[in-house]
């Protein structure tokens, strides 16, 4: 493969490399600029990129990695569909899990093949995670629906537009099943937008190189991508890595906790991910459907590849997913999958953990366990629909190099906030406090990020509140001896109520109800007691950790007045801590 | 000749441009070296050589323009005031949050910059304003003099207050304000409502915070300045070239120093956007190519393109909201410029699968390209300029840099053609060419990405660099000419005497267009517009030199980005605001592609840019100070369809009116402008060459086979 790159024009390879990358990041753009709800427009939760005709993804906009890793399945979908009857003017539009490679239903793909001389030669791919698409709850990521039926729209792999033409039937059962029209109608009109754009500049490029020559060289960038993840793997040492993670529950079962099981193999230059002991796909509606279980591997293993990879997925050939029918990482069709993000999140939390006994210099402790989604809902006082979907993230684990940065989002989901005031502006909700927890981290020789609180208050007559959270019972995990996360919490204020959420469900809330959440903090990498002392200080001077946390979890004593570090009484502290732990290490050996 | 005369300055990391014109239309120029960290130091000496030189007194002196990185290296280097922030109580994070974000997608390493403000000095005050000015929570007096006992411990010298909704009701921002003012006498205190006015928690309080951080220095900086002119005894007036290609005061700019951040870039495209409109051209994209990177901006219908958000302190930018993230937000007007780490001091090396790339790291200064003999050993852009003959072989800046070809031949050869397999030729125009992609990247962030066809723009190439690339950046996107102005690295410091003076300001005004009352928003604009005139008259400007434009933010309910549309003047009519709206349409698809038919819009925010229109032209004959060199014909390397031809070596004052077929080189004191066979050269009426672009046939694109 690489002898067959070298024989490439290297300009001519830099120029179109350059220009598909500017054309999906111009798709990009077009979505920011132009969606409408908070969620698109705002987080950014979408995805913008090229596939070759044969779906083979061949440049990826700056956008969220389980996305990107899941335009291949829709793509195949439709030339499996289509075979004979893709025209230009055609797009095409799907979100079902189960035969069109959707990933759950608010992930509305719009896919529009792109012809050059009446030749089929691309797909211009663009997802975007619509704020509802109908069901049981606002937002439609239900965790207790028990069906897909209940959890909204399902749209097969349909034409949106046949030759330029488009099907308004489908627009209007779209509008008709929505709750609120004006945004999903807005934004998938963002989308259609995108999708044109980026065929409009790929059939520009055509035109100017040749749409021969194009298709030669992008088959050269899915080589190089491929080539370098070959190279890379085979420097990492053959064997099979296993590693187990867990969620609290589910929403249905009331509890249960549920087994994420990953074996890696690495054998030559490929890896094979299993889930031989992962837990069967439960009731509630958060199983994760083979293409995102893909997808979340597909994003860890490039995580790990370390980041200079070209923007192609070539290296996706050199990867081996397999999971079982009927598991919580490939459920059966019909199975609900809403809110399947908490499990996607765990697949690559959970191959990151394996994967940092081959490489333990580049993956870091783990994090917050992905977006806590909340989303919210019903009718404003003057009863117009609104929706407002939450998505809080941003405390990751500590690195073999360093603390973990605060507030920087897990990287699966690399989603940007809403600004407070836009929220209060256009909804009726107040935002009461959006700032890090104190103490809330791993400690470690490098800590993880503290975790956040962000209080929110209802301020319609009444609303359905869904939420999703994780990683209150079993807590972001440690490396290299670094101490475990911090758990998060629901609370819901109601009056002078307040009770703890469980981890997961729907409520009906009040006015004024005020929901105070704290996600969980990011592990620590390494052991806190080798944590140089200024650096605890520093983080108590900047109100980050407190005196009486300092003096427990890294034996550090500092003058609650003046801030200075005791040294005597903690280098006093810091050895009778140590003798303590090689203790308990000899009396488990 | 009343020996009267105006001087701008344009202050970089490396060099110090000056330029001085005389009333006569003479026009002296000088490059000093620059001499950070006292960089009024370097003003003065090279203003007391060239006034001495010339015969000219210092009482001669009118009034000194100039642009200056003060501002910026303050932020890039974390070299600001001591600062805190106060906020409203549960949001003093804000900062630190930024917007989540980050723009490395697969980097389990990515850190970003530090915030500004450390989370001790970000203190939190009891109060809060709700999303229509109402007052939910009144301001605790008590909770701000709290504060107050902390920054007064820890030595604050800046402080920023930013509490949320103050976009729509300030009162408890200043009343913040006056607290810390009674408490604090002589502290630098900026407040949100009177830095930006502006719906969005963390680009507000970015800003503000900027403000406050440099504030101090810049402060001091103009008090150095002055003091340094007033050794000198000049007494001419100080001003300043803004971000948004405006002027300002030097009492102005201590007000509001934020505006200044991209001072030096803004004033680039001020004189190529002066050059386009004497020389005729309406569409212009301004190309400016110095060291370690390369700009792009655009002049359409003879209209700046401005942004009002923008970063500052992640490196290069290519201006994109996408890839937002690597620095400090910035919400402020500044000219639109996309940039790129390309530039004659860029890198070339090859990655993890041999292809080559180029760029973003530099030699800058020190040590410089392979070829200056400093220690230099990665080849760049310049060495490969040098081995393809583009530049001079023996020397640069009239005698003051010696070029070492043999050195640049041997660094490209081992680290570039060998590697390859290339020949040594073809590895330098691999170079060349590569570096011209990133450079594309930049022109194409603010035409295509904006949906403007650039083959509809002229190129205004300047900047040390520029002149060389010019042309083939030009084929490469089909544009169909070039202009290389007079003393094309002199463009920025020239830039600033022309500028206008501006002040700009926006007051966020939420409402939908379909019910909305015309006076309310005649009225905002009125405020506006009294505030701008005030300003504006205070920097001793006359009425009838004021020009006032108006804008509005629009978008379609439920979006959450705006267009700007400008707005008629006087008394606004429902009519008008229906245009408005129409307007907004017209300008959503041909941006976008598509608009939303019937749909409702709504204004955002307000905006006024106000102008004193005191710029005056620089078209006199120009006199470089330093030597000048007789240029010799030499063999130029223009790809292999043309090979190695021996082209002409000629100075700008040898081309005439009459077209000259390339190849030809024009050799000038600051830069080398290269015109490769097959385009034609010219002078026009204002000394600019204007070079005619052929375009190279499909398949031979960037000469390269």
């Amino acid at each position: 493969m690489a002898l067959n790159v070298k024989l490439l024009d290297p300009i001519t390879y830099e120029v179109l490399q350059n220009g598909l990358d500017s054309i999906v990041d111009e798709m990009a753009l077009t979505i920011t600029r132009t969606g409408y709800s908070t969620i698109v427009r705002d987080v950014l939760d979408f995805a913008t990129a090229l596939c070759d005709r044969e779906g083979q993804m061949i440049a990826q906009g700056l956008t969220t990695v389980v996305h990107l890793g899941s335009f291949p399945d829709p793509v195949k979908c439709i030339l499996a569909a289509y075979a004979n009857s893709i025209y230009p003017g055609d797009v095409f539009i799907l979100n079902d899990p189960y035969g069109s490679g959707g990933i759950h239903l608010p992930d509305i793909y719009v896919i529009k093949p792109i012809f050059v001389d009446n030749e089929l030669e691309a797909f211009s791919c663009v997802v975007a995670h619509h704020s509802d698409v109908g069901g049981r709850v606002p937002g439609s990521m239900s965790t207790e629906a028990t069906e897909l039926c209940q959890e909204g729209l399902c749209l097969p792999t349909l034409k949106l537009y046949e030759r330029g033409v488009p099907n308004e039937a489908i627009f209007a059962i779209i509008e008709k099943n929505v709750r609120v029209p004006v945004a999903v109608i807005g934004d998938l009109r963002a989308e259609i937008a995108a999708a044109q754009i980026g065929e409009r500049h790929y059939q520009r490029l055509a035109a100017k190189y040749g749409a021969l020559t194009v298709r030669k060289y992008t088959a050269a960038f899915l080589d190089s991508s491929e080539a370098l993840a070959r190279s890379e793997i085979a420097s990492w040492p053959d064997g099979a890595y296993e590693f187990t993670d867990y969620l609290d529950g589910d929403a249905v079962a009331d509890g249960e906790p549920l087994v994420l099981h990953v074996v890696v193999t690495i054998e030559g230059e490929r890896v094979t991910v299993t889930f031989p002991k992962t837990s069967a796909q439960v009731k509630a509606g958060i199983n994760s459907p083979l293409t995102y279980t893909k997808s979340a591997v597909y994003g860890a293993i490039r995580l790990a590849l370390g980041a200079d990879l070209p923007n192609a997925a070539g290296y996706f050939r050199v990867i081996d997913v397999v999971a079982a029918e009927g598991t919580l990482v490939h459920p059966r069709p019909g199975a609900p999958c809403g809110a399947r993000g908490i499990v996607g999140f765990r697949v690559m939390d959970a191959v990151l953990g394996a994967l940092a006994q081959v490489v333990p210099e580049r993956v870091p402790a783990d994090g917050e366990g992905g977006c806590s989604t909340m989303s919210f809902g019903g009718f404003t006082a003057d009863y117009r629909p609104f929706v407002y979907v939450d998505s809080l993230a941003g405390s990751r684990g500590g690195r073999p190099s360093g603390d973990a940065p605060e507030a920087v989002p897990h990287p699966m989901a690399n989603q940007a906030n809403t600004p407070i005031e836009i929220i209060e502006a256009s909804l009726p909700i107040r935002i009461e406090e959006y700032g890090f927890a104190t103490d809330a981290c791993g400690a470690g020789k490098y800590r993880g990020a503290l975790a956040i609180n962000r209080n929110i208050r209802n301020l319609a007559p009444d609303a359905v509140l869904q939420f999703r959270s994780d990683k209150r019972r079993f807590l972001p995990y440690p490396l290299a001896g670094g101490r475990p996360g911090t758990p998060s919490s629901y609370v819901l204020v109601q009056g002078d109520d307040r009770v703890l959420l469980p981890t997961m469900g729907a409520r009906s809330i009040e006015q004024n109800a005020v929901l105070l959440h704290t996600t969980a903090g990011g592990g620590g990498w390494g052991d806190p007691l080798e944590r140089n002392a200024a650096s605890v200080q520093a983080d108590v001077w900047n109100e980050k950790l407190s005196v009486s946390h300092a003096e427990r979890e890294y034996g550090v004593v500092i003058d609650p007045i003046t801030l200075q570090v005791d040294t005597v009484a903690t280098g006093r502290l810091r050895k009778r801590l140590w003798a303590a732990k090689s203790l308990s290490v000899q009396s488990r050996g | 000749m009343d020996g009267k005369c105006r001087v701008g300055v344009d202050i970089g990391g490396t060099f110090t441009d000056i330029v001085v014109v005389e009333s006569n239309g003479l026009c002296l120029t000088k490059k000093v070296s620059s001499t950070p960290p006292n960089f009024a130091l370097g003003i003065a000496n090279g203003l007391r050589e060239l006034l001495a030189e010339n015969n000219l007194s210092p009482q001669d002196v009118q009034e000194i323009i100039h642009a200056t990185t003060v501002a910026t290296n303050a932020i890039i280097e974390h070299k600001g005031a001591k600062t805190a922030l106060l906020t409203t109580r549960g949001f003093r994070d804000v900062l630190e949050f930024r917007r989540g974000r980050i723009p490395d997608l697969y980097n389990l390493f990515y850190t970003p910059p530090p915030p500004l403000v450390e989370r001790r000095l970000r203190l939190e005050v009891d109060e809060r304003i709700g999303a229509k000015g109402e007052v939910v929570v009144p301001l605790d007096e008590a909770s701000v003099v709290a504060a107050v006992d902390r920054l007064r411990g820890d030595g604050v010298e800046a402080v920023a207050v930013v509490l949320l909704h103050s976009y729509q009701n300030p009162r408890h921002e200043r009343r913040v304000g006056e607290i810390l003012r009674d408490h604090l006498p002589g502290i630098h205190l900026s407040i949100s409502a009177d830095i930006l006015p502006e719906i969005r928690e963390y680009e507000r309080t970015s800003t503000t915070v900027i403000n406050a951080y440099i504030g101090p220095l810049v402060k001091e900086y103009f008090a150095s300045l002055q003091e340094q002119l007033n050794a000198m005894q000049i007494s001419a007036r100080l001003l300043t070239m803004q971000s948004n290609g405006g002027i300002m005061s030097a009492e102005e700019t201590r007000e509001r120093p934020v505006a200044i951040v991209e001072s030096g870039p803004a004033a680039g495209v001020i004189g190529a956007h002066r050059i386009a409109q004497r020389a005729g051209f309406n569409n212009v994209i301004a190309f400016d190519m110095g060291g370690t990177t390369a700009k792009a901006s655009m002049i359409e219908n003879g209209e700046f393109s401005r942004s009002t958000e923008t970063e500052v302190g992640g490196g290069p930018s290519l201006a994109s909201r996408l890839i937002r993230g690597r620095g400090y937000a910035l919400n402020f007007p500044v000219l639109d410029i996309a940039e790129v780490g390309a530039g004659g001091g860029s890198l070339a090396w090859l990655d993890r699968g041999a292809f080559l790339k180029v760029g973003p790291r530099s030699a800058g200064a020190v040590p410089g390209p392979v070829c200056y003999g400093a220690g230099g050993e990665d080849p760049t852009v310049t060495d490969a300029n040098v081995v393809l003959g583009f530049i001079n072989p023996n020397s640069l800046a009239g005698g003051a840099i010696k070029v070492r070809t043999d050195l640049a031949e041997k660094a490209i050869s081992e680290r570039v053609a060998l590697p390859l397999g290339l020949t040594l030729l073809d590895a330098a125009r691999g170079i060349y060419t590569v570096a011209n992609e990133s450079m594309i990247r930049a022109i194409k962030a603010i035409s295509t990405h904006r949906g403007r066809d650039p083959r509809d723009f002229a190129l205004l190439a300047f900047g040390g660099s520029g002149p060389i690339h010019a042309v083939e950046l030009a084929r490469a996107l089909e544009m169909k000419m070039v202009i290389v102005p007079p003393s094309p690295g002199l463009l920025s410091a020239v830039g600033l005497l022309e500028a206008d003076m501006e002040y700009h300001c926006v007051q966020t005004y939420l409402a939908s267009t379909v019910d909305l009352e015309p006076s309310g928003v005649s009225e905002v604009f009125q405020q506006l517009e009294n505030r701008a005139r005030e300003v504006l008259t205070r920097d001793a400007s006359k009425a009838e030199q004021h020009a006032i434009n108006r804008f509005a933010d629009l978008r379609y309910v439920g979006q959450t980005y705006e267009l700007t549309i400008p707005v008629p003047a006087g008394a606004l009519t429902r009519q008008d605001l229906a245009e408005l709206s129409e307007a907004f349409g017209q300008e959503h698809e041909r941006t976008y592609g598509h608009r939303a038919g019937l749909e409702p819009t709504e204004i955002v925010n307000l905006r006024l840019i106000a102008r004193a229109l005191v710029g005056k032209a620089v078209n006199g004959s120009q006199q470089v100070s330093g030597k000048k060199t007789q240029p010799a014909d030499r063999r130029v390397y223009f790809g292999s369809d043309h090979g190695a031809v021996s082209a002409p070596v000629l100075t700008r004052s040898q081309l005439s009116g009459e077209s000259r077929q390339g190849p030809v080189i024009v050799e000038e004191y600051d830069t080398t402008t290269v015109v490769p066979p097959g385009c034609g050269v010219r002078l026009d009426d204002w000394n600019n060459m204007v070079i005619e672009v052929q375009p190279v046939d499909k398949g031979q694109s960037n000469g390269w086979r």
